[in-house]
């Protein structure tokens, strides 16, 4: 039986950010994960947007948390080495009724603070973004909002967590919970493992970990969603985030300038659907929100379409549930259940909440050797023509440019695979291969090598992302 | 700075032809640049017959038509710097190359690109389902199967009839898989009619026209596709392990974004525009090499 004074289950945002904050404390922190790597579910697919507060409730957890993280984002990337683009935001309105709906998101912004919040007239929001469509009567401006990487941050997250000592366990489901006089016993793919606090962050089968030993107070309804990604080389792109809810109600649209390049846009909503799998309808409508409020995208610069599930919370009721659900069932046993936008913002807000009041449970003190910082994968592209030479001078395989599109070199892709990439994938959420106009049908050759030659494996047994997902099936000679 | 007349990017059939007339021409001062390290581009992973028929009045392979062109260039005085990526070119007329020697900087009067195509992806298109493992473009499974010599699966549906997807079909067959069917949406194969009698007749595969590929089935691994008819509208699913989409080849220009006016540089070979043939992307190359080269040994001797 391994003992830890805490278990983090699940290595999305939440249990990365848990893992990370736990460690501020002098507490032996243990992170399961289910998965071969760590996020791979909802952080892997959703609208990265770093949101600005306006839209909450003043006063609830969900408002303050938003607005607190989003304060302090840019500090927390510096100190992950992950990039971070605050390149603000429009909420854009057609017509009277919706202006109206804008008036008083812009009202309650002002209630909460959110800075430098503005309400434009249309002709003055085409003045600060082209792109937009003549149709559009308003916007609120929001120059606080901002987009980020959401795998990289928690991956970076998770590094952190383990170089201040937090151990990682991949390739461990959670599949029992029971009391014990101390704490709690996990029982994990046939280990054992004792605590006396535990933080639930298992995303999408949140309700069902903590029923595995309290009653169900919430369930998970999940929902599906749709996005399309295009090439930087799109020619018409907005350089701020673009929102535009209907008044109705419905499910609005956003328009993302990634911290890559590319341009986001989705999502789209179906009601019921649990797989990661794109629906046509969904893409259409994507479409659709596109060709309304920013008509001059050339959407055949289309390079993906992908889908995402939406783990949405319900009370016994029946009712969607629209604040953060955190309960705590029992001693030392935190769960974050079902939490959607702004969760990815808040990841670090809601890691430290956990933290805080297990170590106050735990009665734990500060641990001095905490070390914030995380050097990140040097990446090359950003970097100006010197400093990529003088890295190129001190390790040749910097010279070497494995992904075209993304222009990674070869030795980023070894210190993904150094730093826990197992999978093609894996390799793709750290240092971005694979994610541009050729979507890896140039570079998943030389990934597949690279893998295969680190790990030790024959090439045929590279997978995509997880057991049978083998990307061949077999090799010759 | 490393300087030079003429530079040119990329080492296939087009850029090679290129070099050599220019050579030939007269110009002394040729740059040959590749991020591969021997020359031949594409036509090192077409491995069957049929090139040759116009520049060397034989039908060769595509890597011993690349071997006769490579004998060629070596008779020239042309430098040819393989295993470098062109990462930049600059208004003030100068490249810059990485690889694992180091990041250089050349100079050139007059630029030719000649850095070939890449393929459309299943990602560009509106199809449902998971993205599951077992979807290959056609030239990336052409480089897999014939570089690497690596199996991508046993019962492969081919998405496009062009002559990649028929010479595709002939190569998984020959290598003992089902082709359960290619699927094109217009009326007529896509390629020639030689590649159609040799790759698709001879070995009797199916080719189902008017159809397109909306669904994709299975994960993690693919386990099949559903095809709709566009005519009738009606869906079928196709069981298979293996899709690879052979649906079109788009010039490779991101180089030259926002120079693509500026009065020295010119294009050759399939950045230009997609060629068919390989004899036809060197003809271009050879032609272009030749005029530059004529003007940049008179510039230089004026
Ligand atoms: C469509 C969509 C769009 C969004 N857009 C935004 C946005 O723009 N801005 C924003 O701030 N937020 C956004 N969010 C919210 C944000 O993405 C989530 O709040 C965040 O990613 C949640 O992470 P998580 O760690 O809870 O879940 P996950 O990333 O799913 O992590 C849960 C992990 O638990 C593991 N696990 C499950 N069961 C077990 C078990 N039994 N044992 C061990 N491990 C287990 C899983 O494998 C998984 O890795 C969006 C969410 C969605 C769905
Ligand atoms: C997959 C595929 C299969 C084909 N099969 C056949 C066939 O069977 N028969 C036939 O007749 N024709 C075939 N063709 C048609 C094609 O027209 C010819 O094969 C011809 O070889 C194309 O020559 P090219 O010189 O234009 O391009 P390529 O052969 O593609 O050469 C371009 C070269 O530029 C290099 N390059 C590009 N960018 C950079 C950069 N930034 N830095 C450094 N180097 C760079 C590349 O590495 C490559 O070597 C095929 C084409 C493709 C794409």
């Amino acid at each position: 039986m391994k003992d830890f004074d805490a278990v983090v289950i699940g290595g999305g945002l939440l249990g990365c950010f848990a893992a990370r904050n736990l460690r501020r404390w002098n507490l032996h922190i243990a992170l399961l994960e289910a998965r071969e790597d760590i996020c791979t579910g909802i952080s892997r697919a959703n609208t990265a947007i770093v949101y600005p507060g306006y839209d909450h409730k003043p006063g609830t957890l969900k408002a303050e948390m938003c607005l607190r993280a989003n304060a302090g984002f840019a500090a927390l990337c510096r100190e992950l080495d992950v990039d971070f683009h605050r390149c603000g935001s429009l909420m854009v309105s057609f017509g009277e009724n919706a202006d109206m709906v804008l008036q008083k998101k812009y009202e309650n912004g002002l209630i909460m603070g959110v800075p430098g919040l503005r309400l434009l007239s249309g002709q003055e929001a085409r003045e600060i973004e082209p792109v937009l469509a003549q149709g559009i009567s308003s916007a609120l401006y929001a120059p606080g909002t901002g987009t980020v990487n959401p795998w990289k941050l928690g991956i970076a997250a998770c590094e952190n967590a383990a170089a201040n000592g937090a151990e990682i366990f991949l390739n461990t489901r959670v599949q029992g919970i029971s009391r014990t006089s101390e704490g709690y016993r996990i029982e994990a793919c046939g280990e054992a493992f004792s605590c006396r606090a535990v933080v639930n962050c298992a995303g999408l089968f949140s309700d069902r970990i903590q029923e595995l030993l309290f009653p169900a107070a919430v369930r998970i309804a999940p929902n599906a969603a749709d996005y399309l990604v295009l090439d930087r080389a799109a020619g018409v792109r907005p350089s701020h985030i673009i929102q535009y809810e209907p008044e109705d109600g419905g499910k609005g649209f956003n328009a993302v300038p990634t911290a890559e390049g590319s341009l986001l846009l989705g999502p789209s909503e179906r009601e019921n659907e649990a797989d990661f799998a794109v629906s046509t309808e969904g893409l259409s409508f994507v479409c659709e929100g596109a060709r309304r409020v920013l008509p001059g995208l050339d959407l055949m610069q289309t390079i993906r379409s992908f889908a995402a599930v939406r783990p949405n919370p319900r009370g016994k009721d029946g009712r969607s549930i629209g604040s953060f659900v955190i309960e705590h069932p029992g001693p030392g046993f935190w769960s974050f259940i079902g939490i959607k936008t702004p969760g990815l913002t808040c990841a670090e807000e809601l890691g430290a909440y956990a933290a805080e009041r297990i170590a106050a449970e735990l009665h734990a003190e500060h641990n001095p050797d905490f070390d914030p910082l995380r050097p990140g994968i040097p990446c090359v592209r950003n970097l100006p023509l010197p400093e990529r030479a003088a890295l190129v001078r001190e390790n040749p395989d910097f010279g070497e440019v494995i992904c075209r599109c993304e222009d990674v070199t070869k030795a980023e892709v070894l210190e993904a695979i150094r730093r826990g990439a197992v999978s093609v994938d894996g390799v793709k959420r750290r240092v971005g291969t694979g994610m541009g106009r050729c979507q890896g049908s140039r570079c998943t050759r030389a990934i597949l090598e690279l893998l295969s030659g680190e790990l030790n494996v024959p090439v045929a047994s590279v997978r995509k992302d997880g057991p049978g997902s083998e990307i061949l099936e077999g090799a010759h000679e | 700075m490393n300087k030079t007349d003429l530079l040119i990017i990329g080492a296939g059939a087009a850029g090679i032809s290129a070099a050599c007339a220019a050579w030939d021409a007269g110009c002394r001062s040729i740059v040959l640049t590749d991020r591969l390290d021997s020359p031949g581009g594409i036509l090192r992973q077409c491995v069957h017959e049929g090139f040759g028929l116009a520049e060397f009045g034989a039908e060769l392979t595509g890597p011993a038509y690349a071997d006769r062109l490579s004998e060629r260039l070596s008779c020239t005085g042309v430098l040819f710097l393989p295993g470098r990526e062109v990462l930049a070119l600059t208004k003030e007329k100068t490249a810059v190359l990485s690889g694992s020697g180091g990041i250089e900087q050349v100079g050139f009067k007059r630029l030719i690109l000649a850095s070939g195509c890449r393929e459309k992806t299943i990602g560009s298109l509106p199809v449902a389902g998971p993205r599951p493992a077992g979807i290959f473009t056609a030239g990336q499974a052409q480089e897999m199967i014939n570089l690497c010599h690596w199996d991508l699966g046993s019962n492969i549906v081919i998405l496009g009839s062009g002559d990649l997807g028929m010479i595709l079909a002939r190569r998984f067959t020959l290598e003992g898989k089902r082709v359960v069917s290619l699927v094109e949406q217009n009326k007529r194969y896509g390629g020639m009619a030689r590649n159609y009698r040799r790759c698709i007749e001879a070995y009797q595969i199916p080719i189902r026209y008017r159809r397109t590929i909306r669904e994709l089935h299975g994960m993690p691994r693919l386990t099949g596709v559903t095809v709709e008819n566009l005519e009738s509208g009606e869906r079928e699913k196709l069981p298979c392990d293996t899709l690879v989409t052979a649906i079109g080849l788009i010039p490779e220009r991101e180089l030259i974004r926002g120079l693509e006016k500026e009065e020295w540089l010119s294009l050759a070979g399939n950045c230009k525009k997609v060629h068919d043939l390989a004899d036809s992307a060197a003809a271009e190359g050879a032609a272009l090499g030749r005029q530059i080269g004529e003007q940049l040994a008179k510039g230089n001797t004026a």
